[in-house]
């Protein structure tokens, strides 16, 4: 078996041929801004970084821009959460599944965070139960989560519920530390709402939603006229294809998508937190870079 | 009949329905998972079309549960058991037809009048018998109506002087007379089978004359009326001519219906629209000797009702095929 990581870095590599080296670094680095005064270093300044985190007056003496580093900056804890229930299990809109995606975008992200030397944790499960790993750094460490990921999510799995996740982060993680979220589309609710304000009090999250496979013909990334048979991971059964080949169903579903989605982003902009979303793996590394620039703007 | 086939029709729609419960493990793998899919099944629009779905679909299950009922039923070979009594029509009919001179403008319309009655009659035998000086049997008692009627068209084909008819008439004259009315009908009399005793048929004469004699017959034609009300013949007489000066019983035109109604038959003109189906009636009503044979039960196949039905499974059948087409 090729290490998870392994995948993740190639892909990272191709993403930094197409981009400048090194944005996606700089972008990640100022996540976590101006949350203390200690200073503790300065380094090159990488694009993608803030701009008001320049030194200027260091710069000047370099002949380079250089970035100061604070003390709270140095050692960050990355709180990768993610479902591992049977939806995971599920197709994407890309068709690939759920998981696939879902690893790649945390083997990114705990890959970011490694290279600027945080440490990563792992809270991941279903409505079975919920896992946590120790944050703690290391390539090694780094895959065993992936790895556990990987493995977690399958059709045997419990069913998905990520609030389960958020509740233990929010039960059993001490401190301020940067939460990202990995999920399907989830619905948006009262209690989810208050559970994600809850946390964005405490923590900085940015929240990737992996979308779910179409289901009518017509739905994104699906030809028009038809649509793959399918099985719901929900108790095995088929879904009649046809049906949903009719035009009231398809708009319906179309209506219902759209709300959900609107009632998603609502719910997260409410609560503060920077959602991104992805289609497929080839995707990830640009949703990520993507999210990041926009969690930066929205500062 | 075959009524064993139900049995095994029954155990294959059972076997079919097992078939079909049966969830299939091994289906799930061509098709892709997919999560929410609650989010689709749960949409008012999607429960109406599943609604919509599973009424077509019952229909096509009925459809086919009466069709496989309905062809098993009809392969079974259903059968009606029905007593008859079958009754044979016990009539023979000699046509018996004047070729004299004297007949020769009207013979043509009462061959017409022949292939009338030939038509009307439906199991009884007829026969055609012409006579001059001379009686010809032109075809026996026969129930052939299809030889009779090729003869019947030979016969107008003859009087209506068409090229190459002409032996038709061969050996009616002798030269010992012309029209001799009363050896003509005796000799229709004699084209009857013999039988010892009374016969088992009722007969009948259907005599075409103007009873102008022309010579000396051998018999006249009260004799041969005797005979044939002796040998108990019913004689009806069509007159093409009717051409009596009054009414007296001396006239030809009165001799012969004389003759006639002696033998419990009747007369006509030919142009009385009554002739034939008074004839028709006359002779049926000779039903004295309509035999009915022995009871019997006849053993029908009836598969009408349930191909019928088989029918109509298979259009609602095909009906619901196209509306649950994939």
């Amino acid at each position: 078996m090729t290490s998870l990581l392994q995948r993740v870095k190639s892909d990272m590599a191709i993403f930094a041929h197409r981009k400048a080296r090194g944005m996606l670094d700089g972008e990640y680095g100022s996540v976590f801004r101006g949350r203390s005064l200690d200073f503790d270093d300065l380094r090159a300044y990488i694009p993608g970084d803030e701009v008001r985190d320049i030194d200027w007056k260091a710069s000047a003496r370099h002949g380079s821009p250089l970035i100061r580093r604070y003390v709270a900056v140095r050692r960050q804890t990355v709180i990768l959460v993610t479902d591992t229930g049977r939806n995971m299990a599920a197709a994407a809109r890309g068709g690939e599944t759920k998981k696939d995606i879902a690893v790649m975008a945390l083997g990114v992200m705990g890959y970011l965070a490694h290279r600027h030397g945080d440490v990563v944790g792992l809270v991941a499960g279903d409505s079975g139960g919920t896992t946590a790993l120790p944050a703690k750094g290391g390539e090694a460490h780094l895959e065993r989560l992936l790895r556990r990921v990987d493995s977690a999510a399958t059709l045997d799995a419990a069913p998905s519920r990520i609030e389960d996740q958020l509740e233990h982060v929010a039960r059993t993680i001490k401190g301020r530390n940067l939460l990202f979220v990995v999920a399907d589309e989830v619905a948006a609710s009262p209690a989810t709402s208050q559970l994600l304000r809850r946390l964005q009090a405490q923590h900085e999250i940015l929240w990737l939603t992996v979308r779910d496979a179409g289901l009518v013909p017509g739905a994104p990334l699906l030809p028009p006229d038809q649509v793959p048979d399918s099985y719901s991971v929900s108790g095995s059964y088929p879904l009649l294809a046809h049906l949903a080949r009719d035009p009231a169903v398809a708009s319906a579903y179309a209506t219902a998508v759209a709300a959900r989605d609107a009632g998603r982003k609502a719910m997260l902009r409410q609560a503060g937190i920077t959602e991104g979303e992805v289609a497929g793996s080839r995707d990830v590394v640009t949703a990520l870079f993507a999210l990041l620039e926009r969690h930066r703007r929205a500062g | 009949m075959w009524w064993w086939l139900l049995p095994p029709a029954a155990v294959a729609a059972g076997a079919a329905w097992w078939a079909a419960k049966r969830t299939d493990s091994t289906a799930n793998a061509r098709r892709r998972p997919v999560a929410h899919a609650d989010r689709l099944t749960l949409l008012p629009e999607y429960q109406a079309a599943l609604r919509r779905h599973r009424r077509w679909l019952a229909a096509a299950l009925l459809a086919c549960a009466a069709l496989l009922a309905s062809t098993a039923v009809a392969a079974a070979r259903p059968v009606g058991v029905t007593t008859t009594r079958p009754e044979q029509h016990n009539r023979d009919i000699m046509l018996c037809l004047d070729t004299s001179g004297s007949m020769s403008s009207s013979d043509a319309a009462v061959v017409d009048v022949f292939a009338e009655l030939a038509a009307e009659f439906d199991g009884e035998r007829i026969g055609l018998t012409i006579f001059d000086s001379t009686a010809i049997q032109v075809f026996p008692l026969t129930d052939d109506y299809h030889y009779a009627r090729e003869q019947l068209k030979l016969a107008r084909d003859a009087f209506d002087g068409k090229p190459g008819s002409s032996g038709f008439l061969d050996g009616t004259w002798s030269g010992r007379g012309s029209s001799l009315i009363g050896d003509g009908l005796a000799s229709c009399l004699n084209s009857f089978p013999r039988t010892a005793g009374q016969p088992q048929r009722s007969r009948s004469v259907v005599l075409a004359t103007d009873n102008f004699l022309s010579g000396e017959p051998i018999m006249t034609l009260g004799e041969a009326a005797a005979l044939a009300r002796h040998r108990a013949v019913h004689v009806y007489a069509l007159n093409p001519g009717d051409l009596d000066y009054g009414s007296g019983p001396d006239q030809p035109g009165a001799q012969l219906r004389a003759a006639a109604e002696s033998t419990g038959g009747a007369y006509y003109a030919l142009d009385n629209p009554e002739a034939v189906t008074g004839v028709v009636r006359g002779v049926e009503e000779t039903e004295k000797t309509a035999l009915s044979g022995a009871p019997r039960a006849v053993v029908s196949d009836e598969p009408g009702l349930p191909l019928a039905a088989a029918l109509l499974s298979g259009l609602v059948l095909a009906v619901a095929g196209w509306r649950l087409r994939p």
